[in-house]
């Protein structure tokens, strides 16, 4: 009972922030509501996380799957007691350093009802919630391109992420229906959901909306929407379980050669937010890689880079709207200069762009050493490929970084603007880097964690695979 | 833990603590309104005498460490650090004379430039930052020498190329150094990447990442961990692309006279003394798999050869000091490649050592030398200029065309450019544009 009341404190706080939209409050007062709600919530999962006793929790029903025992509608394990944390760390990212000027209480309306999904999302392990969790997730984000001027890039991402969604539910009702029990239409029911998840993390060849929407759409809710990568956790829940070998390596490849094409294609952008489109298809990618391993130390370090992917290219993306509301759209063929004014923003971009890279000392690095170690025996070429994404992503973050803030004298702007950040924006980016440097530099309860989340899925794995005739 | 132990992590413990407490400093002063004060000379003052014992603190261990360790060979292993459990990352330092000797001259150059550079770069903007990246270089250049695994080497490899980069463009309210810094990391990403190749090949093949045996223990090692010639060879070419890169040598040599953009204390360190022989500390380490790699032995002695005499040729026709130097020092580091590959491994390790003093100084000293020449020019109203034997020995005609070539820097730069950055870019640019295209079929609209 002491469990659901924990779960039930998680919920309530993004559901309280989101009713007291509503309510007439000034915006700026709304956000340090948000703030609050946001660090309460952080500082809860983390005791949720932190607590053996909490870590075992599963509710079961047979109501919505007819297979035997049912399925569990409330899951809290090894895997996700990491992954709440992680979703309230985003959340606080965003209603931290929004700027003011992007910022309306619809806004973080919308933040709050996204972080609620993405956190039932990580609370289940039902396909059919799992399905309708991710329907409300890909509204959510359509509701934030509602205005005429994203109407574009609103019909595209209704256009791929109707269409990954479509794909779920097939792939859901052929796989909780009663009488499919055959294996082809089992495996065919299974692809559908491969080629949702692909969809929605925009591994190639269904990526291209990725970076359109980085670039023309709302950078906020693009961020947000990506960054606690949902496709991952359906591939973990629904994919990797039930997967044949031959389906894992092929999404493996086609997600190696995302991360490179990402990481290529980052180096070469004129405008800052395609770029920040393409690195999030890298890393993305790289996870996607990562999950699709049967080894241990692979899929561990999947888990590992998901987690430091996620926060790191969050706080970088963030870094990129906080600078855009300051000097407008952002241009990399040039050189924007401003270091001077602005160190603590240029030290974070740089840290978290090093995050991502796997520079030593970041989370990064460990997931990504995990990653290789694991995956060289069976796999190679996904060494090789992670080698030449990690090198490109390290020169497109550090294009990003001299481009923004180096190479002038100054910020182009009259001198007498004030150009720092506020202190809530400064102490959250501050917070971020400290948060990925301490976990690379002791990685050991986190990378522990995550080794037993991941031996626990391919146990499951190889149970299911001896189960099935 | 035994002494020898203990030496070492301080030895190691040392510059990353105080890489830790600087990059903290900076990290959190800004965000913090008592802290984000001017940084007075007092500040400076500080910062230098903290950096200066921290370094020197690192030296005496590792002199410390060489007595106690005497000509024993040992695996130091501080276990695993970030997973308890098989699979994780090993903290394991591999100490023999060789190793030790080469850290200890890290730190002990490294402690003579902190020092100097406190009055170099006084009331220079950006202080603080110079002292956070010589801490993060001197970590990485002390791991460099002390890897006992390749997770380690990498670590220290990152932090050396990092902090180079970011070095080369430290005056970066300039556009000048900021685009070279980005061209110098992007050869160094080229030598990373090499690097870990050659390690995953190692993994792959050897199951194994510790380079233990493969640093240590002859021959005899690099075939009981299962590396037949073919695969020796294809390693050893892949560590020789990394040492072509770090070491810049030909074809990459062209992102030297790049790096001089930075300040001439880290110019000193890096290109004139340490970070430039890493790679041939590295080939140094790996002679047991050159012995099995009789091919990849050719290769980096011809590879040696032909920077050698580039770098001699394109020296006399810098027109600047740094550059002149710079390329003096790759004339160096092409014959201890030579040497190397030839098996003269105590020479090339005597070369090293040698010539980074030497050429420290020389580079330390080049402000001083040059304001000197220029008073005693003045003084005489005339350039003294005695005729050199290329003049004497070479006709108009073929001088004049050798000093094109050198005066170019043997058009590295515009072949580079032209058979992989031009390529590179093309099709990455054509591929976005298909992405941009594939959108407006999904969704007909302006762009």
């Amino acid at each position: 009972m002491t469990d659901l009341l924990w779960l039930a404190a998680l919920v309530a706080l993004p559901t309280a922030v989101a009713l007291a939209s509503y309510v007439r409050f000034d915006v700026e007062r709304l956000r340090t509501l948000s703030v609050a709600a946001a660090i309460a919530m952080l500082l809860t999962a983390l005791f949720v996380a932190r607590s053996p006793a909490l870590r075992d929790l599963s509710i079961r029903t047979d109501a919505l799957s007819w297979a035997p025992g049912g399925d569990a509608v409330i899951r809290l394990n090894t895997l996700s007691a990491v992954l709440l944390p992680f979703a309230a760390a985003l959340w606080l990212l965003t209603v931290a350093v929004t700027p003011r000027a992007a910022l309306d209480r619809g806004g973080l309306r919308r933040a709050a009802l996204a972080t609620l999904v993405t956190l039932a999302s990580f609370l289940t392990e039902s396909p059919v919630v799992l399905l309708m969790l991710s329907v409300a997730s890909v509204w959510t984000f359509l509701s934030a391109l509602g205005d005429p001027a994203h109407a574009r890039q609103r019909r595209i991402v209704w256009a791929y992420l109707g269409f990954s969604t479509l794909m779920l539910a097939i792939g859901v009702a052929i796989l909780v229906s009663p009488g499919v029990r055959h294996p082809a239409i089992e495996a065919a029911g299974l692809w559908l959901i491969v080629v949702a998840a692909l969809v929605r993390k925009g591994i190639v060849p269904f990526h291209a909306w990725v970076p359109e929407v980085f670039d023309h759409g709302r950078l906020g809710p693009a961020i947000l929407f990506s960054a606690p990568q949902l496709g991952a956790y359906i591939t973990v829940v629904l994919i990797v379980p039930r997967a044949s070998p031959e389906m894992l390596r092929l999404i493996a490849l086609l997600a190696l050669g995302t991360a490179v094409y990402g990481a290529a294609l980052a180096l070469v952008q004129r405008s800052a937010r395609r770029a920040c489109g393409y690195l999030f298809m890298s890393q993305s990618a790289l996870v996607m890689a990562g999950l699709d391993c049967t080894s241990v130390t692979a899929l561990a370090g999947g888990l590992v880079v998901w987690l430091s992917a996620g926060l790191a290219f969050g706080g970088l993306a963030r870094c990129v709207l906080v600078l855009e509301a300051r000097r407008g759209r952002l241009d990399l063929d040039t050189y924007h200069g401003g270091y001077e004014r602005t160190p603590l923003l240029a030290i974070s971009f740089l840290a978290m762009g090093l995050a991502c890279t796997g520079f030593p000392g970041t989370l990064g690095f460990v997931g990504q050493e995990l990653l290789v170690d694991g995956a060289v025996d069976l796999f190679p070429v996904m060494g090789f490929a992670i080698v030449i994404a990690s090198a490109l992503t390290g020169l497109a973050v550090l294009r990003m970084y001299f481009s923004l803030f180096c190479g002038r004298q100054d910020a182009l702007a009259h001198s007498t603007l004030r150009f720092g950040l506020t202190r809530r924006e400064a102490w959250t980016f501050v917070a971020l880097v400290i948060a990925l440097v301490a976990f690379g530099l002791a990685p050991r309860p986190l990378v522990d964690s995550r080794f037993a989340a991941s031996s626990e899925i391919l146990r499951l794995r190889d149970a299911r695979l001896r189960s099935t005739p | 833990m035994t002494p020898l132990a203990w030496l070492v992590l301080v030895g190691v413990g040392s510059p990353a603590a105080l890489f830790a407490i600087l990059a903290a400093a900076s990290l959190i002063a800004p965000a913090a309104p008592p802290l984000r004060r001017p940084f007075t000379a007092r500040r400076e003052q500080w910062t230098a005498r903290i950096a200066g014992a921290f370094i020197a603190a690192s030296f005496v261990a590792l002199s410390l460490a060489i007595a106690v360790n005497g000509s024993a060979t040992r695996l130091l292993s501080y276990g695993d650090w970030s997973a308890s459990r098989e699979g994780g990352i090993a903290i394991e330092f591999l100490v023999d004379r060789l190793s030790l000797a080469f850290a200890a001259l890290s730190a002990a150059i490294c402690g003579v430039v902190s020092a100097f550079s406190n009055r170099y770069l006084h009331r220079e903007r950006g202080y603080n930052r110079y002292f956070v990246l010589l801490a993060m270089f001197v970590t990485g250049m002390l791991l460099v020498a002390l890897a006992g695994n390749v997770a380690v080497l990498f670590i220290g490899w990152e932090l050396v190329g990092l902090s180079s980069a970011l070095l080369v463009g430290f005056f970066h309210e300039r556009p000048a150094p900021v685009s070279n810094a980005l061209r110098v990391l992007s050869v160094y990403r080229i030598s990373d990447a090499a690097m870990l190749s050659a390690a995953v090949m190692l993994r792959s093949i050897a199951g194994t990442d510790s380079l233990a045996l493969l640093f240590s223990g002859g021959i005899g090692a690099v075939s009981t961990v299962g590396l037949t010639e073919t695969s020796a060879t294809i390693i050893a070419v892949l560590l020789i692309v990394a040492v072509a890169g770090k070491s810049a040598l030909l074809p990459f040599s062209s992102w030297l006279p790049r790096a001089m953009e930075g300040p001439t204390p880290s110019s000193a360190v890096y290109y004139g003394s340490l970070s430039i022989h890493a790679g041939c500390f590295l080939l140094l380490r790996s002679a047991p798999l050159l012995e099995h790699a009789a091919g990849a032995r050719i290769f980096a002695g011809a590879l040696g050869l032909a920077t050698a005499i580039f770098a001699a040729i394109a020296t006399r026709v810098q027109s600047d000091v740094k550059s002149s130097l710079a390329f003096a020092a790759l004339t160096q580091v092409g014959i201890i490649i030579v040497e190397i590959s030839l098996g003269w491994y105590t020479l090339a390790f005597i070369h090293i050592v040698g010539h980074a003093c030497f050429r420290l100084l020389q580079f330390l000293s080049a402000p001083n030398v040059l304001h000197d020449l220029h008073g005693m020019e003045d003084a005489i109203g005339d350039r003294p200029h005695a005729p050199s034997w290329t003049e004497r020995l070479l006709s108009e005609r073929v001088r004049r065309r050798v000093f094109l070539v050198a005066l170019e820097r043997g058009f590295l730069d515009s072949i580079l450019d032209r058979v992989i950055v031009g390529p590179f870019t093309s099709i990455a640019r054509r591929l976005s544009n298909i992405d941009r295209r594939l959108c407006n079929a999904v969704m007909p609209g302006d762009d």
